[in-house]
């Protein structure tokens, strides 16, 4: 085949890939400009996933009426005109890429007045080509809607995940913006539904209540480091409070919403040893430094930068996030819960006639019988049997049994379920909160009743009776993030049955007596799989008599 | 400090302060016991910063001074003793210690570096009779929650007003309430969250020679003094709120059982060895007998591969047949506490609170939430 120039539709579509990804894309990009443009509002609405709609409504500067049909050429904008400009970029878009990238993947309606138009202008775009140009009238701003993404692209529409998948990353991303701009009011109504709704008023910590839950923002310490270079400002969690994934790290570049991995580490090292591994905090940090400190023409969707000294950088928020948590004192926050009403009195048990999940029934492994010797370090239970030592983690080796136990029950529609004399309440971010209403049922079938409660706050009413323990609140929030992503539902209930388990377990550190390890070890006999927790960590350690007396010297 | 007293008083006297020592503590000096002379008494203290413990004993007293010494090693020497006078003698921070035939020396640490023994004075102040106290405490404590998620549930709140005082806990899936009075009325109504584990200590050691005890509140309801005869403890307490608890015990019932209590523990005691493989549930079922003769309970349980158990008790049923699943331990802990002969339980559905009371008297409600169980 000979080489030869590409025509410029197929450029356009190409460039539009890289920039339009999923829908959450095209609200980054739209949202992006809104912000440029000087907006205080910006409402966003996203149907079927993004997919059917998206709208964006600013009150911004609008574009002007002459200008409109320029701002869907391929780099054309308004926010830089030379290459000195690229050193220093002060708006979150420059590339002029956004509309037109858009437009080629998508169906776009725009209405705008800008600042001293007489009357606002109304474009519609069908495959990148003006299909209707007209007068219409519009409050200052710009309103851009989006139909019927990807049409064209049956095969980008196949990657795409599911529409609760979509709407989280939407969610997630507005969240984002919001706690990056809290002068800005941010509305999110995903099917007509309101999903965030920020005061708008300047508070970073009204927005992490908004995003996180009040009982979240009244425990965050704030970060003030104005006077470094680069200056770093924002809120952290104290060591007491974290979660059980990386999505609660929040950086932003000059106000720009990055995922950097400088920053990420940085944070991570700095809660080092204060919190558990495996856990992670609720950081919100902002590094502001010079535009010409940075480079943000990384990638065309903007989500990463390069630092020009990124050692500096990385020390500087390491430290400043060390510095507040050394200095914080060690609080005991109990929030005074508000008043619930008494707990209904009826429940009513969930499809009785729904199909048995299908069950995997690996070929079960012997474990030899074993006799308990004695608890090390609070953590192992020393065990023997004729050929040796066994060392067995008592936190592993009871997850594995839980977690057996809780999927035996649940394909028995056997789920056995404690109620609570008092309703506890659960405030959700919104991502959370989206994975609730869409994949709910699924909680019901293991034994947790939930209730909305106004907004994203839900009470829980029920629990799966062997989880009894522990802060509940924070187990169903985990649960909530551990089945977020997207995967095929018989892996979704073994995530559950996974964090129920880990959950309920006993803990390392927890001292054992005598007779609990016995039942322990003999529960974990019957077990299907007792030599590797739900993990695939292993649960036992075996020391062979023929180790030990070599060890010893006894033979050679 | 010089002195002399007999063995057997301190003896008690170690045993009852020795249930305050720190057992894992970074402050070394709360593993030692205080010792000193107060006027013509010996006072003996420790404490391990939640709760302190005070005790005097009779001692002929002829200099006076202060020293700490390790409790444990103090206690396991002193029961040691024969039951005869002994003569202690303080020479630098070595005390000596003469009985009978045997002397000894312990290496101790400076009073002075003792932790202060708060003093709680102004505040709130009440008198309450030993067995009221004993029997509240008794009746509730169990229900604390045992583990840190909700620091107020691991209390029992005290709630005085006028010469009323009710105890309450709960922890998250049942609830107690003991109804009691006090011989002095409190000025002014107030609630304190008292840590269970301390008020469970200061049940331990009221003995027969105290007839009433001293309960005193300071101004900013941060510790509390509770004063006996020859012993005092003081409680650090556990601040927050308390939920609002009244709003939880049902005003209704659909069914009443009422069966003797020696039998339906039985009852349940036997079922629950068949709950023991998974979360101990129990059903019970409550059968109305026809016209006016007395119903019956049945009390079952059934573990999947070992096989199951059904117990029936003579119940006086008032209302509709009903079922109900709970766990055995909450049910047999309250049942436990119960010195009537005959219990009461009332249900509404079997997914709504249980409550539990005891019949004769009306100063105890118990309330259970049940587990959802298919029937």
């Amino acid at each position: 085949m000979s080489i030869r120039l590409l025509t410029p539709d197929v450029v356009s579509k190409i460039a539009a890939g890289e920039v339009v990804e999923r829908p959450a894309s095209i609200v980054k990009e739209l949202m992006e400009n809104s912000l440029d443009a000087g907006a205080t509002q910006v409402t966003i609405e996203s149907q079927g996933g993004g997919i059917n709609l998206i709208r964006v409504a600013d009150n911004g500067s609008g574009i002007p009426a002459s200008d409109l049909e320029l701002a869907f050429r391929r780099h054309a904008t308004s926010k830089i005109s030379n290459s000195a400009d690229l050193e220093k970029i002060s708006t979150l878009g420059f590339r002029g890429e956004a509309l037109p990238s858009i437009a080629a993947v998508a169906d776009i309606e725009v209405i705008t007045q800008s600042t001293g138009g007489i009357t606002g202008s109304y474009l519609q775009l069908r495959n990148s080509t003006v299909v209707k140009r007209e007068r219409r009238s519009r409050p200052r701003g710009t309103t851009i809607t989006v139909h019927q993404l990807f049409r064209h692209f049956p095969a980008r529409l196949k990657f795409l995940k599911s529409l609760t998948t979509e709407n989280s990353h939407v969610a997630n991303l507005v969240s984002q913006y919001a706690l990056s701009y809290p002068e800005v009011k941010f509305k999110l109504y995903i099917d007509g539904r309101q999903a965030i709704n920020t005061p708008g008023n300047g508070k970073l910590r009204d927005v992490v209540a908004e995003v996180y839950g009040l009982e979240t923002a009244q425990q965050m310490l704030a970060v003030d480091g104005a006077r470094e270079i680069p200056s770093i400002t924002g809120l952290v969690s104290p060591a007491s409070l974290c979660r059980s994934s990386r999505g609660y790290l929040s950086f932003f570049v000059n106000r720009r919403w990055v995922r950097n991995s400088t920053l990420f580490r940085a944070a991570e090292d700095a809660y080092q040893r204060l919190i558990m591994t495996g856990k992670h905090p609720i950081v919100v940090l902002d590094v502001s430094l010079p535009p010409q400190e940075i480079d943000i023409n990384v990638h065309p969707t903007k989500t990463d930068v390069k630092f020009r000294s990124s050692q500096i950088v990385y020390a500087t928020v390491a430290k400043s996030i060390r510095n507040r948590l050394v200095s914080a004192p060690l609080p005991r926050v109990e929030p005074i819960a508000p008043q619930a009403p008494p707990p209904a009195m009826l429940w009513t048990r969930q499809g009785d006639e729904a199909p048995q999940p299908p069950t995997f029934r690996p070929e079960p492994i012997n474990m030899p019988i074993l006799r308990v010797v004695g608890q090390l370090a609070s953590s192992y239970i020393l065990a023997e049997d004729p050929t040796g030592l066994f060392l067995i983690d008592q936190h592993a080796a009871h997850e594995r049994i839980l977690f057996e136990k809780i999927l035996a029950q649940r394909s028995q529609q056997n789920v056995e379920i404690q109620g609570l004399l008092e309703p506890i309440n659960i405030d959700l971010s919104p991502k959370q909160d989206e994975v609730l209403k869409t994949r709910g049922e699924l909680l019901n079938g293991f034994g947790f009743n939930i209730e909305p409660f106004g907004g994203r706050t839900y009470l829980l009413r029920a629990v799966p009776a062997m989880m009894k323990s522990g802060d509940l609140a924070e187990a169903v929030r985990t649960l909530l993030d551990s089945i977020a992503i997207d995967e095929e539902p018989l892996r979704r209930e073994e995530k559950i049955a996974q964090s129920l388990a880990c959950h309920s377990a006993v803990k390392a550190g927890d001292s054992l007596t005598g007779e609990e390890m016995r039942e322990l070890i003999r529960q974990l006999e019957q077990a299907a799989q007792p030599k590797t927790c739900p993990h695939g960590r292993p649960t036992m350690i075996h020391l062979s008599a023929q180790q030990l007396e070599k060890e010893f010297g006894r033979i050679r | 400090m010089k002195l002399s007293c007999l063995q057997e008083n301190l003896k008690n006297a170690l045993s009852i302060v020795s249930r305050a020592v720190a057992t894992r503590s970074t402050l070394p000096i709360t593993q030692n016991v205080l010792i000193a002379t107060d006027g013509s008494r010996l006072k003996l203290a420790a404490t391990n910063l939640e709760i302190a413990i005070s005790c005097w004993i009779g001692a002929k007293v002829e200099k006076e001074g202060a020293i700490t010494v390790p409790a444990r090693l103090l206690t396991d020497y002193t029961s040691l003793l024969p039951n005869e006078k002994i003569d202690i003698n303080l020479t630098k921070n070595t005390l000596h210690l003469k009985c009978a035939r045997s002397e000894t020396s312990i290496n101790g640490l400076d009073a002075a570096d003792f932790p202060p023994i708060p003093e709680v004075t102004d505040g709130i102040n009440t008198k309450i009779e030993r067995e009221a106290l004993r029997d509240g405490i008794n009746q509730v404590s169990f229900a604390a929650a045992t583990e840190e998620s909700r620091p107020v549930l691991t209390g029992v709140q005290l709630e005085f007003d006028g010469d009323k005082l009710i105890l309450a806990a709960a922890d998250g899936f049942r609830l107690a309430v003991h109804y009691t009075s006090v011989l002095t009325p409190v000025s002014a109504k107030t609630a304190i969250i008292v840590p269970a584990k301390a008020l469970v200590e200061l049940s331990r050691f009221l003995s027969d020679q105290d007839e009433s005890v001293e309960i005193i509140v300071n101004q900013q309801k941060s510790q509390a003094l509770f004063r006996l005869k020859n012993v005092e403890m003081v409680s650090q307490l556990i601040q927050g709120v308390f939920p609002n608890y009244s709003q939880l015990i049902p005003q209704k019932y659909a069914t009443r059982a009422v069966v003797d209590l020696t039998q339906f523990l039985q009852a349940i005691k036997m079922a629950s060895i068949f709950a023991r493989d998974g979360s101990g549930i129990v059903r019970m079922e409550m059968t109305p007998g026809p016209e006016m003769t007395a119903g019956k309970m049945n009390i079952s349980a059934r573990a999947e591969e070992i096989g199951e158990n059904i117990g029936e008790v003579d119940a006086l049923i008032d209302g509709e047949p009903a079922k109900i699943a709970f766990n055995a331990k909450y049910v047999s802990d309250v049942l436990g506490v119960i010195k009537q002969k005959q219990v009461a339980l009332e249900t509404t559905t079997s997914s709504s609170p249980g409550v539990i009371r005891p019949i004769g008297v009306s100063n105890y409600v118990h309330v259970v939430m049940p587990m959802f169980v298919q029937w």
